[in-house]
């Protein structure tokens, strides 16, 4: 039995990938759905039902995003007037549960709620907002939670669970008054929270930002600049968020081949050293028991001729290297390499056997 | 086995248990052991009896006498009396609730004796905690045939050829269910049981369970097996402790004897099960969800497919089926699939269990054949509604079902026939709903339900629930704005079609069903802020005042009576009535039906209060109002109608004429009504007041004959036809020609013209309203040696007031019922006879009454001399002009709904006329509502601004109410002597004695008394 087989979506007849989603193989073949709840990273539940497609002989409406293409001649529709009001509706209601003023909001021009209800062109709010029942939650110096502008996506509790299995955050109570909860409904700071910032990173709104990049600068001022962390040899892949030259929060890269975006606490939010005062940014050689600032070229003379002398006077065995955890596995390798093969020892070693 | 000579079963089920069934149980064994008959009488503990409203209920055997609402004080005189002695103990037994017949056989009672017990055949039969009497009881037979002697395949042909469909409520083919999971590979299977039961008002699984707990482990034994399943979960609601309990000793047992575990009775076979106790939440009753419940996690639903029999519990290939469904399995392999489909609809085979609760005099559990009528199982086997009330509609299927009002009544119990109707079957909770019951508050509560019980996950369940919630709870606190109706619907289907599980694809039910048959209760909340049921508190003041036509403020004179204020009492009755001794008379009184007194021991009497105002304070004297605007109304009729209207424009200012065709005014108050019920001179004052006011009056004057109708037209700028319905509908039998053959109303007219009518010896009455009752009494006072109703229904469909029958038949008048006539047989022209049909019932109609049907060869003749035919009036509207049509009904047509406005211009009509036969306070409430228009549409035509009345004046209404509040009946009207009455127009109720007003107005709980 082939595993190909042909289905018409919106009227045009496309070959499928048996067992695959209809919002895979819409995005395949250019059919844009919208999504919310969805991250490509994450486990599929199918909760907000934003994805929502007409596929024949189907009861109700099903979340293109969970529903399997599997039969041969399955015919989907992805643009229906049944399908737009179920979607428009959906965001309606969103927009109405919760604290969702663009104008106060960290998230204004970096929200995909904004952009849905742009897209779905909503032009009134039928429903008048709730007020806000939440209080914030911000007495930590990492994130910054605001659960009046939370539309229970559910995406940081997969991000906690699935990805960096965590287990801190859950849904808890039940009907109007679900919320996110971390163990006995305490704050972040009181949890057992290790905060990786995952939840962060996959919040589609402004419920979850970073509390130290708030006011630092808006979404469409920030230019990415995508490195590799410097805290240790898992070399993740980093955006610097910056603004006039200055780093202002730190974003995981989610086309980052080793981390896909993830971070730890250190790589997303050890950032001030970048700007420190106290941060040495130029070599510095001490000259009669005090450091003076020396350009690089300088400085590497300096170190080569010393290590010369001593590998001529001692042998090589005298000199050890010791190589950081901070640097890429790149640099460890260079260095060992160094070691070996140039001064020609084998007393190498690494920080993260202290 | 000990053989007993006699077995005390005593209902051991959660309703009885809670109405102290363990006290009695134990009284029982008391009583007998100390007796010395311990080896002679057994007592049993059982499961639910289902009688559950009747509880403590004792059953004994071998004879089948069922003793209801027992107490441990009984258990000796039954022991000594029934035991011992032979003789049963009367007092304890069923009384059916209409009829009052007394019946001692458990069998012969409707309420077991419609059922068909197939799931519930253990029930009230055997200790559930003993595997022994189950097993006695063919119990693991089934269970063991399809161990030993049948295949996978073998038992899913079995369960296929029954036609069993999910009890849970979804319907879906059991044995199909089955077959996807036996044909998924894999070595790990599972067979889960759903006793997660959470509707509101449902306890089918519960009482099966704790019943019958075997029966489920039976069927999920031969499930596994046909599945290839080892090892089951029973998924029961924690707080269902009893439940609980007999399952993990009905588990244990099982196992004892082998029938769990390795190596079932040497098959080979192996398969044990456990309970999972789910923490309460409705959610986990949806299957993905109870599987997540059991994985240890958050009960949540994910979307379907992967099917469980794909992949369910802990990804493996799952079955997961009610309690209910597993319970009907082992009878099934037992007897064969085809013994099940024996029973039922086409599409619907076998049984359902229903739990029927609320608004029914027999709450209990009940099991009937599919196919069965709702209306059937509430009036037949559930006794009908209490306290004489009316059916108004049964939610079925719970926060997901719908409701199914009371011209649906022959639905039959069909999945597919009772969603045509917009419900669901469900799991098979039935509440019924009487005449109170507010169907926008019920939809508030379901949905309210609802969004509690959402999981939170999808959106539209979530959020969209607490929408339609938010705009209920508005349109109940009066806060309802136009475009509601029209939202709730767009939400509704929406949320239905994109909602992830069945919770929120279903949630909306209620509120689609409600809007469905009762949208004209919903408008009435929005646009004239009023709940006709008197349930949504925040819009009115007392429900007696809510229910009044014309919103008399009944509490307010109740309380000046109390402070002994009559004068201030009187004048609250002439705010809003121009007829409050007449109406203290003759009304008939709904404000008392929804008194809230009566919920406690019987409702205030609010017309007798009322009468006695009139009859002993003075009389406030009216004095003349002046013409003061140019334009001039004739009103054509002088009935309550036109006479309230005329009273109303005269008092704006306009010069009113009254044309009536006969000698005096007051319509049918005169006409029709006899005067033993009211005395002229009442009549008269209260006319005169408003011939006082300036009103003129034409009698002897017939519109379209003494006056031409476009005459009056002509000279008057508006005209309100208030010309009531005076003419009797016709038998349509033969014979009807006869001399000796009236119609009611004008054998009444004649009376009350005072024209001399012969009246036969012998008189036959046919009908049962009102005007019938009048007729009948009337006859007898007129000389009639004897008089009889023929009625074609039963009693309680008669639609005359229920006090007015029983002063018929007190007077000597019998009453046939179930008979309809087929002819009068005259003689030279003469009554000799008529001759009559019996009638039985047949399916209900859309009153929710059973249509009566003749039976053949059930033919007799009554010998009487005087056939009166009572069954219904219409207008007379052969004067008016074609721009006034008339409906099918031969009534005027009005183009605005409850308005007056007629399609002609300057043209209003109202009252009888519109209505067809309604009730003298409907009449009063129409002349006010005309009054109210025509006087607007003039302004409005003038572009004057709205009418303002002259500042209402002050009285101060007592805010007094007593803190402890003690049974006590209504205070009986003192009436004038059965044998008084023959011959006598005397007025039969003599009004209260101030004694007796005072003690009745202070059982007002005055509930329209604000506490701040």
């Amino acid at each position: 039995m082939s595993d190909r087989i042909t289905v018409t979506i919106d009227g045009r007849a496309v070959e499928a990938v048996k067992g695959e989603t209809i919002l895979d193989l819409a995005t395949r073949v250019g059919i844009k759905i919208p999504t919310l709840c969805y991250h490509p990273r994450l486990p599929i539940v199918g909760a907000c039902r934003v994805c929502v497609v007409e596929v024949e002989g189907a009861r109700a409406l099903v979340a293109s995003c969970a529903f399997p293409v599997e039969q041969e001649g399955m015919v989907i529709k992805t643009d229906t007037e049944r399908v737009k009001a179920a979607r428009r509706l959906v965001v309606e209601l969103l927009l109405a549960s919760g604290d969702h003023n663009c104008l106060l909001c960290e998230s204004n021009g970096h929200c995909e709620l904004q952009d849905l209800v742009y897209e779905l062109k909503i032009e009134q709010p039928r429903f008048s907002a709730e007020p806000p029942r939440h209080p914030l939650d911000n007495a930590n110096p990492m994130i910054y939670r605001d659960l009046n502008k939370c539309i229970l996506c559910g995406r940081c509790v997969r991000g906690c669970n699935e990805v960096q299995v965590n287990q801190v955050i859950d849904f808890g109570y039940r009907g109007g008054k679900t919320k996110i909860i971390t163990a006995a409904d305490r704050s972040y700071g009181d949890s057992n929270c290790v905060f990786c910032g995952e939840c962060v990173q996959l919040c589609p709104v402004g419920a979850l930002v970073e509390n130290k990049a708030r006011f630092a600068g808006r979404p469409w001022d920030i230019k990415k600049v995508p490195t590799t962390c410097t805290y240790c040899g898992t070399g993740c892949t980093i955006d610097l968020n910056i603004i006039d030259g200055r780093v202002v929060k730190i974003t995981g890269n989610e086309s980052g081949v080793t981390n896909q975006g993830s971070l730890c606490v250190k790589g997303r939010f050890g950032y001030e050293f970048i700007h420190h005062p106290d941060r040495l940014t130029t070599p510095l050689i001490k000259e009669d028991g005090r450091f003076r600032e020396a350009t690089w070229a300088e400085a590497l003379d300096v170190t080569a001729r010393k290590l010369g002398q001593i590998k001529e006077k001692h042998g090589p065995d005298s000199i050890g290297g010791l190589s950081s955890a901070r640097c890429t596995n790149e640099e460890n390798y260079l260095m060992q390499k160094f070691m070996r093969a140039v001064i020609g020892t084998n007393n190498i070693d690494h920080c993260a056997r202290l | 086995m000990k053989i007993f000579r006699s077995h005390i079963l005593v209902c051991g089920g959660t309703g009885c248990h809670s109405s102290g069934s363990a006290e009695v149980r134990k009284a029982f064994a008391f009583e007998v052991e100390r007796r010395g008959m311990k080896d002679e009488v057994q007592i049993v503990e059982t499961g639910c009896n289902g009688f559950c409203a009747q509880g403590p209920i004792v059953v004994t055997y071998p004879e089948g006498i069922i003793y209801m609402q027992v107490a441990p004080e009984d258990a000796a005189e039954v022991v000594e009396e029934h035991i011992l002695k032979g003789r049963v103990v009367e007092r304890l037994l069923y009384r059916e609730p209409i009829t009052e017949e007394i019946i001692p056989y458990m069998n012969d009672i409707p309420f077991f004796g419609l059922q068909e017990l197939r799931v519930l055949r253990n029930r009230g039969l055997i200790d559930a905690e003993r595997i022994d009497e189950y097993i006695a009881r063919e119990g693991y037979a089934g269970a063991a045939k399809a161990l030993l002697e049948m295949t996978p395949e073998g038992i899913i042909e079995e369960v296929k050829k029954s036609g069993l469909r999910g009890r849970g409520g979804g319907g879906f083919p059991t044995g199909l269910k089955w077959q996807f999971a036996m044909r998924s590979g894999g070595e790990v299977k599972y067979v889960l049981c759903n006793a997660d039961e959470g509707d509101p008002g449902a306890f089918m699984d519960r009482s099966v369970l704790e019943a019958d707990p075997h029966a489920v482990l039976e069927g999920m034994i031969i499930a596994a097996k046909a599945i290839g399943s080892h090892q089951g979960y029973i998924y029961c609601r924690a707080e269902y402790p009893l439940a609980v309990h007999r399952l993990n000793i009905a588990i244990n047992q099982a196992r004892g004897y082998g029938l769990l575990g390795d190596d079932i009775l040497g098959s080979g076979f192996s398969f044990d099960l456990d309970v999972y106790q789910g923490a309460g939440a409705f959610v986990c009753g949806e299957e993905t969800a109870l599987m997540a419940s059991i994985e240890g996690r958050r009960g949540m639903p994910r979307p379907r497919p992967p099917f469980p029999a794909q992949q369910g519990l802990w990804q493996k290939p799952t079955i997961l089926n009610n309690v209910e469904t597993f319970a009907n399995i082992p009878q099934i392999v037992t007897r064969g699939g085809e013994w099940y489909a024996g029973i039922g609809t086409e599409g619907s085979k076998g049984t359902k269990v229903f739990a029927l609760t609320g608004d029914v005099n027999n709450i209990g559990l009940v099991e009937v054949p599919m196919g069965t009528a709702i209306g059937t199982i509430i009036f037949d086997i559930g006794g009908g509604i209490p306290k004489g009330k009316r059916f108004k509609a049964a939610q079925l299927g719970g926060p997901s079902g719908g409701c199914i009002p009371v011209q649906h009544l022959n639905t039959p119990t069909d999945y597919e026939a009772i969603a045509r109707v917009g419900a669901i079957m469900g799991s098979g909770g039935l509440i019924c709903m009487d005449e109170d019951a507010c169907m926008v508050d019920v939809a508030r509560f379901f949905m309210d339900f609802c969004q509690d019980e959402s999981c939170g996950k999808c959106i539209p369940c979530r959020v969209g629930t607490k929408r339609m919630l938010d705009i209920l709870t508005a349109i109940c606190e009066g806060r309802g704005k136009e475009g509601d109706i029209e939202l709730l619907e767009e939400l509704a289907a929406i949320i239905k079609d994109s909602a992830l599980c069945g919770l929120g694809q279903t949630a909306p039910n209620p509120v689609l069903s409600t809007i469905r048959y009762f949208r004209h209760e919903y408008e009435a909340h929005i646009r004239e802020k009023r709940c006709p049921a008197s349930v949504c508190s925040a819009l009115f003041k007392s429900p007696c005042q809510n229910t009044c036509p014309v919103g008399m403020d009944a509490p307010a004179y109740i309380a000046l009576i109390r402070a002994n204020r009559l004068d201030d009492a009187y004048r609250v009755l002439l705010k809003t009535n121009p007829f409050p001794s007449i109406c203290g008379r003759v009304c008939d009184h709904q404000c008392q039906s929804k008194c809230r007194r009566g919920q406690l021991d019987e409702p205030i009497a609010i017309k007798h209060l009322k009468r006695y105002i009139t009859d002993n304070a003075s009389r406030p004297t009216v004095a003349s109002v002046a013409v003061t605007r140019k334009e001039r109304i004739a009103v054509v009729g002088g009935g309550p109608a036109g006479l309230t209207a005329a009273r109303e424009l005269a008092r704006r200012g306009y010069g009113v004429t009254v044309f009536e065709e006969l000698p005096h005014l007051g319509g049918m108050l005169r006409y029709g009504i006899p005067e033993y019920r009211l005395p002229r001179g009442v009549l008269e004052r209260e006319i005169d007041d408003i011939r006082n006011l300036g009103v003129q009056f034409r009698t002897n004057t017939r519109v379209g004959k003494a006056i031409p109708f476009e005459a009056l037209r002509k000279e008057y700028d508006v005209l309100y036809l208030a010309i009531g319905a005076h003419q009797s509908q016709r038998l349509g039998i033969p014979g009807e020609e006869l001399t000796g053959v009236y119609g009611g109303v004008e054998f009444l007219r004649q009376v009350n013209l005072g024209n001399g009518v012969e009246v036969g010896s012998r008189v036959a009455v046919v009908g049962g309203g009102n005007s019938a009752i009048d007729a009948a009494r009337s006859a007898l006072r007129k000389g009639a040696q004897e008089v009889m109703i023929l009625y074609r229904r039963q009693r309680h469909d008669m639609p005359a007031q229920a006090d007015e029958v029983a002063a018929a038949e007190h007077e000597g008048i019998k009453i046939h019922l179930l008979v309809a006539p087929l002819e009068v047989i005259g003689v030279k022209d003469k009554v000799v006879g008529i001759r009559c049909q019996r009638m039985r019932l047949g399916a209900f109609d859309a009153s929710g009454r059973r249509r009566p049907e003749p039976i053949e060869g059930s033919e007799f003749v009554l010998d009487v001399d005087m056939v009166i035919a009572a069954i219904g009036q219409v207008p007379d509207c052969s004067f008016l002009p074609k721009d006034i049509p008339v409906t099918k009904g031969n009534t005027i047509e009005v183009s605005n709904g409850d308005g007056a406005q007629t399609p002609a211009k300057g043209v209003f009509a109202g009252g009888d006329a519109v209505t067809g036969p309604a009730t003298v306070i409907k009449a009063i409430a129409a002349g006010m509502e005309a009054a109210r228009e025509i006087d607007a549409a003039i302004r409005e035509h003038h572009g004057e601004p709205p009418f303002r009345g002259s500042e209402e004046e002050w009285i101060d209404i007592p805010q007094v109410a007593d803190e402890e509040v003690q049974e006590q009946p209504q205070t009986l009207m003192p009436e004038l002597e059965g044998g008084e009455r023959r011959g006598s127009f005397a007025e039969v109720e003599l009004g209260y004695t101030a004694d007796e007003a005072r003690q009745e107005s202070c059982r007002c709980l005055r509930c329209d008394m604000e506490l701040s």
